[in-house]
């Protein structure tokens, strides 16, 4: 997967993989204006008007199934970038059912224009019913059909979320929600699959993944998981990383949230997942850093790893499968910190 | 002789809609209201320990995430006799202040504003404003490339469309300007409940954030943001247009319907919660000169499912409600299920809001000539944003106070552990409107868990009467003179905001500050 190329090379994907942004080079070519016998204004209108017309921005479809669109809330609150550059300038955004003008016929019509030019990135929000295709149908044609048939066109799919990724909450309800890898494996279409979990998924894993797919033409290195290896992977412990750590290693665990004693203790007690969770929440946090679940005293529920929601519950306790295996390591001795 | 057209998907809401109407004579005549995806939480949640409830039920919906964490919450709390200490109620009121914050004008702005101007106008635009020149040229540069999607193709501009360069491009640019603000707001409920979506800090007996004098300046800088763009821009914004190009639709009170209107009531303002800066009521057939409000009685709430995908039954209360299946019940049409108060359908929301609250600008409007309906749902949402931004305030204020105080608390540790049984209903008022979870416990596990929200009482389809849904009877009347412009049905639906995957996730198995509306 991991190397292909999936972009064509525009003009301006050229230049900016050189690191030359439009703005930059459209001074460049003011300056050179004289050259050509124009002026300055004559010459940069007519270079952008030529580079406007002649860079087609690579198209993007956005779909979602069995999902509470909590990841598309994730798209919308970026801020660095603006999610508005990222929707008009960088991308061509043909389809995304929450943000799109167009609805009804309309929206069919570009969904079946874009799929027959093929070649664009595919997201896939929330997850995709197994049980019956009936429990999630648009325009009258089942979700899992619509993934299939999209995805079989697209260069590249992007799974995201919990759900996206893993299948998450519905996959442990009665309409069977299956991740979007596992669906196109019973459909057999072979498309490489970026799974960009967490519930729901972080605005900047979900940013970043995109732009690096544009600038770069590829795609991220992926962990076992499928998940982008730069914000996830084995090395991105959340437990590494959490300021609590070190009352954990001592031993002190938080009972009472109105303690201000305990105010930074180990969450462990109350069902932290923590110790088993891959991303790096606790180092980049949520929300342009402001904050992550543990530091507001809430608790890890692993909602990146594919063991979310089924192996997690009981969620506040320390009773569930993921708990049983967390306190089976750490008595092991499995946690103990290196020295470094 | 009637034509029936589609609507599927309706864009630019949360979750999967379908809306089909008769048209005849140019006019809706007819009309239904469909959801067309269900994930079936309710089951799920079926022999879990009874925490969970708040956490999972916050998936219901990845817009209003946290109403669902807080009615769930109170759900439990009565439950399990859990006490909430004032600490924890304040966090819990600002936490649910700054999702009013972000919602509402997100809903203007993104999910309805290109209803109403054609942005096309931008091209014509001859002023020197350098910001909005800057918007004019990131909308030609579009247009000159041949692909200006997102924006287009839409519904074609009809006479209500507005037009005028000026006021469009202004528009693009607080559309832009919103986005940016919304991603702000967002931050705010960040500082306690750890990221958005999906708080984290909500749990039965309070919450789980210890908050500090650093978080309270930073919110309430935030809030300061916030409070500007809602005061400048905005609610500027919602009366130029509620008053101006749109009065004409106001006046009509397209997207009317049933007139009966629902609140529970909401944001405590004191211990006990009785007095609420949104009160509670209900309200059948609405009558200006005689407003009469009565209490709701949450027990003369039923479901009926007969023109629901589930098994049938006959019209039950939330408590004793089951999930079951049935995909191919015939004249079934919607995973929704369809409330009635006293058998009657509601509207919630807003509107309902503050014509529960009697609003002084609201009753302005009307005695001006306007209609109830989708215009006034927007100027609703306006006025109720800037009451909570007031609000919020005093909260802060409040929190600032009482978090100084020896043995100062957010949560009621003694209550943490389920109960062996038990039972409790937990009421809250989202933006979208009245939100009701109910849950039953049974050997310390779920034994069965509803949830009535906001879209299921707008969305419902017929009940067991065979009285339509609150969506459905808006849409009656409605002028659709091109039926492959159905514009205005789409006006309708989306001055509700819908949130449909909250409808269906069942399965189983003031101050007098708001400037008045000025209406020349």
């Amino acid at each position: 997967m991991k190397g292909e190329k999936i972009l064509n090379d525009g003009l301006m994907n050229i230049f900016e993989a050189h690191g030359i942004n439009r703005r930059d080079f459209l001074k460049y070519c003011a300056a050179t204006a004289a050259l050509f016998g124009l002026s300055e204004f004559e010459f940069s209108s007519k270079l952008a008007y030529a580079l406007e017309s002649g860079s087609k921005k690579p198209s993007v479809m956005w779909l979602e199934g069995l999902a509470c669109a909590g990841c598309t809330i994730s798209l919308t609150q970026s801020l660095h970038p603006p999610v508005s550059s990222i929707i008009l300038d960088k991308i061509s955004l043909r389809q995304h059912d929450t943000i799109m003008a167009a609805a009804g016929h309309m929206v069919e019509e570009i969904h079946d224009q874009t799929v027959k030019e093929g070649g664009y990135i595919l997201i896939v929000e929330g997850a995709i019913p197994s049980a019956d295709d009936r429990f999630c149908e648009i325009g009258g044609r089942p979700f899992r059909k619509i993934v299939e048939e999209a995805a079989r066109k697209s260069k590249a799919v992007l799974a995201v979320g919990a759900c996206g990724a893993f299948g998450g909450i519905p996959r442990a309800t009665p309409s069977k929600g299956i991740s979007v890898t596992e669906s196109l494996k019973k459909a057999k279409i072979d498309k490489p699959v970026i799974n960009i979990s967490t519930c729901p998924v972080h605005t900047d894993h979900l940013v970043g993944t995109i732009l690096y797919v544009l600038v770069t033409g590829n795609i991220p290195e992926l962990d076992s998981n499928g998940r982008p290896a730069m914000y996830f992977g084995d090395s991105r412990l959340i437990h590494d990383n959490c300021r609590r750590r070190a009352h954990f290693d001592a031993g002190e665990f938080l009972n009472d949230w109105n303690d201000p004693r305990q105010k930074d203790w180990c969450l462990l007690q109350k069902g932290c997942k923590g110790p088993m969770s891959h991303s790096d929440c606790s180092i980049r946090r949520w929300n342009d850093g402001i904050n992550f679940c543990i530091d507001c005293g809430g608790v890890c529920q692993a909602c990146g790893e594919p063991s979310f929601y089924e192996h997690v519950t009981p969620l506040y306790t320390v009773e569930s499968e993921s708990s049983k295996k967390i306190m089976a390591m750490k008595k092991a001795g499995m946690f103990t910190k290196e020295e470094s | 002789m009637a034509k029936k057209i589609t609507i599927d998907p309706v864009t630019r809401i949360e979750g999967h809609l379908k809306i089909e109407v008769e048209i005849e004579n140019g006019k809706v005549k007819n009309a239904w209201s469909s959801g067309t995806m269900a994930r079936g939480f309710e089951a799920l949640l079926t022999g879990k320990d009874p925490r969970d409830a708040s956490y999972v039920t916050s998936r219901f919906c990845g817009v209003c995430y946290s109403v669902h964490q807080l009615a769930s919450s109170r759900a439990l709390d009565a439950a399990f006799g859990a006490k909430v200490p004032w600490g924890g109620n304040l966090i819990r009121n600002l936490v649910m202040g700054a999702e009013y914050i972000y919602d509402h004008p997100l809903h203007f702005y993104q999910l309805s504003a290109l209803d109403y101007i054609d942005i096309m106008a931008i091209a014509d635009y001859k002023g020197n404003d350098k910001d909005l020149l800057a918007v004019k040229d990131k909308i030609v540069s579009l247009v000159k490339a041949k692909d200006t999607y997102p924006l287009t193709p839409r519904y074609e501009p009809d006479e209500f469309t507005v037009k005028d360069p000026d006021i469009v491009i202004s528009a693009v640019s607080h559309y832009l300007k919103a986005l940016k603000m919304h991603a702000k707001a967002r931050n705010m409920g960040a500082i306690w409940g750890g990221r958005t979506p999906h708080y984290q800090n909500i749990v039965v007996g309070g919450v789980t954030s210890f908050p500090d004098i650093n978080q309270v300046a930073r919110f309430r800088s935030m809030l300061d943001e916030q409070a500007k763009f809602i005061s400048e821009i905005y609610i500027p914004d919602v009366l130029a247009f509620g008053t101006g190009p749109l009065w004409p639709l106001a006046q009509m009170g397209i997207g009317g319907g049933h007139h009966n209107y629902m609140s529970y009531g909401d944001f405590q303002l004191d211990k006990d919660g009785k007095k609420l800066l949104f009160p509670a009521g209900v309200m059948k057939g609405l009558n200006p000169a005689d407003i009469k409000i009565d209490t709701v009685i949450p027990e003369r709430i039923t479901e009926s499912v007969k023109y629901a995908w589930y098994k049938e039954n006959k019209p039950v209360h939330p408590y004793n409600g089951e999930q079951i299946f049935n995909l191919d019940k015939k004249n079934a049409y919607s995973f929704v299920k369809a409330p009635r108060y006293e058998g009657t359908a509601m509207e919630v929301g807003p509107l309902a809001r503050m014509i529960i609250a009697k609003n002084s600008d609201i009753l302005a409007l009307v005695e001006k000539g306007a209609k109830p309906g989708a215009v006034a749902r927007h100027a609703a949402r306006a006025i109720e944003t800037k009451m909570v931004v007031d609000a919020c305030y005093h909260w802060l204020d409040q929190l600032q106070t009482e978090m100084t105080k020896p043995g100062f608390k957010i949560h009621d540790t003694e209550h943490w552990d389920p109960p062996s049984s038990g039972m409790g209903a937990g009421f809250s008022e989202p933006p979208r409107g009245a939100l009701g979870h109910w849950i039953r416990i049974r050997d310390k596990k779920i034994e069965n868990y509803q949830a009535v929200v906001p879209s299921t009482w707008n969305a419902s389809p017929r009940c067991d009467n065979g009285v339509r849904g609150q969506y459905e009877e808006s849409l009656i009347g409605a002028p659709v003179p091109d039926p492959k412009n159905p514009v205005n049905v789409v006006r309708i639906i989306r001055s509700f905001d819908p949130c449909l995957a909250c409808a269906i996730h069942v399965i189983d198995p003031q101050d007098n500050q708001i400037r008045k509306f000025i209406i020349e």
